[in-house]
Order: C-alpha cells, then structure tokens, then sequence
C-alpha cells in the first residue's frame, strides 16, 4: 500500500495506566475511505485505541499520523474527526436540531446553511420533522441515528464508531448495520468502527483488526480472516471452528487423528506441531465407503438454514454444518477437500479463546 | 384511646412547634407596648420598623450580604463540584469528605474559629469578615446540591462537545452548565436562605457597628424586646417560610 493512501497512520501506540499496559506497541494504518473494524473481546484495547484516535486519551508512547501531519498532542477539537459514543452522549437540554447544529454554530456557519444542513441530515437518518423533538423523548434506534446525524454534519474526515449498535436490539441492530455501510459508500468518508461482535465486523468492514491483551493479533480483510486465521484464538473468536493439533509431515501433508490429509499449506518445519483449523461447513457427510473419517453421530441440532450434527471420528468431536441431516446414532463417513483444510502456528501460550457472542 | 391518642398527637407536635410563632405574629400587631394586654389592631410597629435607619441599615446588611455570598458560594461551589467530579474516584471521595464536614460542625465552632482566623491574621471584623464567613459556609451547601446533577449527566457529554469542536470552556458553558443548571439554582436559593437565617456565624465574624438583622435583634433582646422586633421577626419568618418552600418545590421536582 502506498503511504500517500494513508489517512491515519498509527505508529508504535503503547498506553499504559498506572501498572498496566493497555496498548502494547500498536501498528495500524487507515486508509481514505476504509471502513476498519477494530474486533475483540472487552478489555482488549480496541476503545482505548479509538479514544487515542479521537484525542481523548494520548498515548504514553508512539505517534498518531493524520494526513502526513503528526496530531499526537492534539486536543479533541482541533481534529478532522468526530465519533458515535457507546450511549450516544446526546445533549439532554438540547432539541433534535439543535442537538445536530452543535457543531456547525461552533463553526460559526450562518443560520440559513445550518437549517439546510440539518434538514439534509435527518433527511439522511430518516428522521425528518423531529426537530422540535427533544431527545428524551425518542427511542434507543432514534437516538442512534441522532448521534450519526450530528456527527455526520460536520464533514468529518474520518468518522469513529464505538460500539454504536451495542444497545439496540437485534433487529434493529442488522438493519442499522445495513445503514451505516450504505452510509459510509455514499459519503465516502472513513469509517473506525469499534465492536466486540464477528458477525457485525465481517458485515460491515473492509479491514478487520482483531485484537487481544492490548496487541493487533490480525489485519486482513474479512474473507481472509475467516478463510485463513493466523492463529487459533482468531479462528474461534470469528465464525465456528473444529481446531484439531497436527503435526506437519511436510509441505502440503499434515496428520491428525492417525492419518496423513493432503492441503495447500506449506512453509513449517518438518514435523513441527500444528493447529489444524477445518470449519463446521467445510466437512461433507459422505458414504463410509469414499470417506476419509468415519464416525458416529452424537447429536443433531436444526439451526434453520442447516443442521449442527457433532459427530465423533478419530477421537475428535467434530462440528459439522449440513443441509443434509443424518440421523443421531448413525454411522457417517466425513471429508474435506485440501483447500479446506487450513494450517495454523501454535500460539506460544496456551490461553482459552474469547467466547463467542 | 388509641383513636382519641391519634387524634391528638400531630396537632398537639404542630401546636408546640407553631404557636410560639403564632404569639409572635399576633403581638406584632398589637397597638400597646404590654406584651400581657391586647390593645387592638395596629400596624404601628411595622411603620416605626420601616421608620427606624439602624433597622433598615441592618435589612441592608442582611439582603446584600445573602445576595453576595450566594453569588460567590454558588460560582465556587459549582466549580469546585466539577473540579470534585472530575477527579479519580478516592481523591473524589476524599474531597466530598472534606467539603462536607464543615456542614456538620456547629455553627458556634465555625464561628469562633473564623473569628480567631481573622484575630490572628489581623483582618479588623466587619462587613467584609462577615461576607467572607458567610460565603465560607455557603460553599459545601451548593457542592452538595450541583454535585448529584453531574452524577447524573453522560459522562461521555463533554467529550462530545470537545468532538464537535468545542474548546473546554465553551463545553463548560454549552454543555456543563445547562445540564446541571437546575442543581446551582437550588444551591444559590439554599445559601440565600442559609445567609439570612445565620446569626452565630454573623455574630463572631462582624463587628458592633455592622450588625444584620439577626445580630440586631440580639442586641436588642438584651435590652428588653421592643415590639418593632415582634414585626421585624414576623417578617423574617414570612420571608423565610417563602423562601424554603421555593426551595423544596425545587428540589422535590427535580427528583421527578
């Protein structure tokens, strides 16, 4: 990527508080018109990194880049960016037009532009005609889509979202998402969306960033995340996974559960131990005869679009996706075609992975 | 019994509460200087009141000072409480500790100690000791009241002014004051009432040559009451009365 892309770049980010390292050595770049998720679990780090963004908090040490000039020590106001609070933050003694209008009367902009700005934006969010409104007097999803308007109006270069859709309810919340990528595309302005939900993340996002403890463990774009994971942690954190220990015989033949399966990874050391990563939907029920696993099906859940079945084979419980159901107690034969099967470093230390949501 | 028991006792706790003040009101408007006899219906202590010049200087003293220190106590204490609000939460905690325990000390002890305060640090007694007591024991009135309102705001509503562009003091003005508004009124009314109630504080922080109302009446109890005290109480009490129910409607209001 060509550093004149880059609208913020962050370059060796740590905070620390008190005795703790929050950030630990951050490396993360956004460019012009990214829509960047920063995933993880809470206490990751990805809010802190946002308030460092924003100007809320400095970090003890590295630099914030923003369009080649360092902002580091900036304050909050004299930044190209606004952001969506968790809770919205609207002003309570303020009216929706007035709650929007903040920051163009701090821009000083005369009165006939601000009235057209305004009524632009809730044109935008949806909300026309609610401008006498006061803001107690709305829902969760108004107040939402407020916080947008009001931060939207200003023009930012770069818009933060910290978990925006956190306290909507789920509906509301996937079509909001909807909302702010269509958003996004047609005002061509950089999004930083922080969220602790995979689902959203892969929805929404250009680049995922996922992080842990306080360091990025991955960024890539969400079908390389999901595809190829570089590390168990991530490939548990994001979709559904059976992660199996390996060891690698050589290139492109690894071997768990007693036997060799051909795959396209290569690049490990000979008999080096592996994580072995084969998602739920990439094993296919097969006859006993043609199969490369045969085992016994321990049980079956319909989850609407396909069936779970955890099917015991090689002393392993897999998980497995179908639309075909094969019933509980039965003998099944499983398989997985080598691009499927996917090879993974062993993370140094074994800690357990963050849950999904 | 029990019924005849509960009938009696609220009115009998109200009786004793009121009707040393109901005496008072009533002897204002007696037209004799006995306090033993009723002569009739007079405004007569009301007009010599208002006619006396040490009484009007002292209703003087009184309303300006009450409206000093609560302009003064409610600018510091708003202040402070944000300042308060801001910090960590055991400095916070310390501090709200501190600011409180000059409301639980006796008025006689503040008293005595501002007046040793300003003995040692040579400041002569008068209107501007009197002042500065009164703003003194004002200020942990308006803390108290402004405090629960910044608990109660977003505490993410000030960085989302400085996020729209606001430099911190016009957050302070945008966004702080209006939200906690209804809080520095109650705690402005409270120190006026507080103001024009004290007499303790006002007694060892002033000199006799500049009394208040109450300090007044004190003095001139020792001479013998007067019956243009009777008035002069009778109109403190109205105007008090007046006051705290502007108060507590406040107050009551904003819990809603």
């Amino acid at each position: 990527m060509e550093v004149s892309n880059r609208l913020i770049d962050l370059q060796n980010i740590t905070k620390i508080y008190g005795e703790t390292e929050v950030l630990s050595d951050i490396n993360l770049y956004i460019r012009k018109n990214e829509f960047l998720t920063l995933l993880g679990p809470s206490g990751c780090g990805k809010t802190t990194t946002l308030r460092i963004i924003g100007g809320f908090e400095y970090p003890t040490k590295g630099r914030v880049i923003f369009d080649g000039k360092d902002i580091t020590n900036d304050p909050p106001y004299k930044r190209r960016v606004n952001t969506v609070f968790q809770k919205y933050a609207l002003f309570p003694h303020l009216n929706v037009y007035d709650n929007i209008a903040f920051g163009l009367r701090i821009a000083k902009m005369d009165k006939k532009q601000i009235a057209l700005k305004v009524g632009k934006m809730l044109e935008l969010v949806n909300l026309q005609g609610y401008e006498k409104r006061s803001v107690d007097s709305l829902s969760g999803g108004q107040q939402q889509r407020i916080a947008i308007a009001r931060a939207l109006v200003n023009e930012p270069e770069v818009l933060l979202l910290d978990e925006p859709l956190a306290a909507l309810d789920l509906k509301l919340r996937k079509g909001m998402q909807l909302e702010l990528k269509r958003m996004q595309q047609a005002l061509g302005i950089t999004f930083v969306f922080v969220t602790h939900d995979q689902e959203e993340a892969l929805t929404m996002s250009d680049t995922i960033a996922v992080m842990r403890d306080g360091k990025i463990h991955q960024i890539d774009t969400p079908k390389h995340i999901y595809d190829e994971p570089k590390s168990a942690y991530i490939a548990n954190f994001i979709g559904e996974s059976n992660i199996i220990r390996g060891t690698m015989i050589q290139d492109e033949l690894v071997h768990f559960c007693g036997q060799d399966f051909v795959c396209v990874d290569s690049g490990f050391d000979k008999n080096e131990e592996v994580d072995v990563l084969i998602r739920p939907e990439d094993l296919h029920i097969v006859g006993t005869d043609v199969a490369q696993l045969t085992g016994l099906v321990k049980s079956v859940l319909f989850k609407g679009v396909h069936y779970e079945m955890i099917i015991e084979a090689g002393g392993f419980e897999w998980k497995v996706h179908s639309t075909v159901m094969a019933p509980e107690g039965s003998q099944v034969g499983l398989s997985v075609i080598p691009f499927d099967i996917h090879i993974m470093r062993v993370e140094k230390e074994e800690s357990d992975p963050g849950g999904e949501e | 019994m029990k019924k005849w028991v509960r009938g009696i006792y609220l009115p009998l706790i109200l009786l004793f509460l009121y009707l040393p003040i109901v005496v008072l009101i009533v002897q204002s408007f007696n037209a004799g200087v006995s306090r033993a006899r009723w002569e009739g219906f007079s405004l007569r202590w009301y007009k010599e009141l208002f006619a006396s010049p040490q009484i009007m200087r002292a209703l003087y003293v009184t309303l300006s000072i009450a409206v000093l220190a609560s302009i003064f106590a409610t600018i510091l204490g708003t202040l402070a409480a944000i300042g308060i609000n801001s910090m960590g939460k055991k400095a916070s905690s310390a501090m709200l500790t501190l600011t409180n325990i000059p409301m639980t000390m006796p008025d006689i002890v503040t008293g005595i100690s501002l007046m040793l305060l300003f003995i040692f640090t040579k400041v002569s007694r008068g209107y501007f000791t009197m002042l500065l007591a009164h703003v003194t024991f004002n200020t942990p009135y308006v803390i108290l009241s402004v405090m629960p309102k910044l608990r109660e705001m977003n505490k993410y509503s000030y960085e989302a002014a400085l996020d729209l562009g606001a430099t911190p003091s016009y957050a302070l003005r945008h966004v702080i004051l209006p939200s906690i508004f209804p809080g520095i009124t109650t705690g402005a009314l409270l120190s006026f009432t507080l103001s024009l109630d004290d007499f303790t504080i006002s007694y060892f922080t002033t000199s006799p040559l500049v009394q208040n109302l109450s300090t007044l009446i004190y003095s001139e109890a020792r001479k013998g009451i007067k019956p243009t005290m009777n008035a002069l109480s009778a109109l403190m009490f109205v105007a008090l009365l007046i006051l705290l129910l502007v108060v507590n409607r406040r107050t009551s209001a904003d819990h809603k």
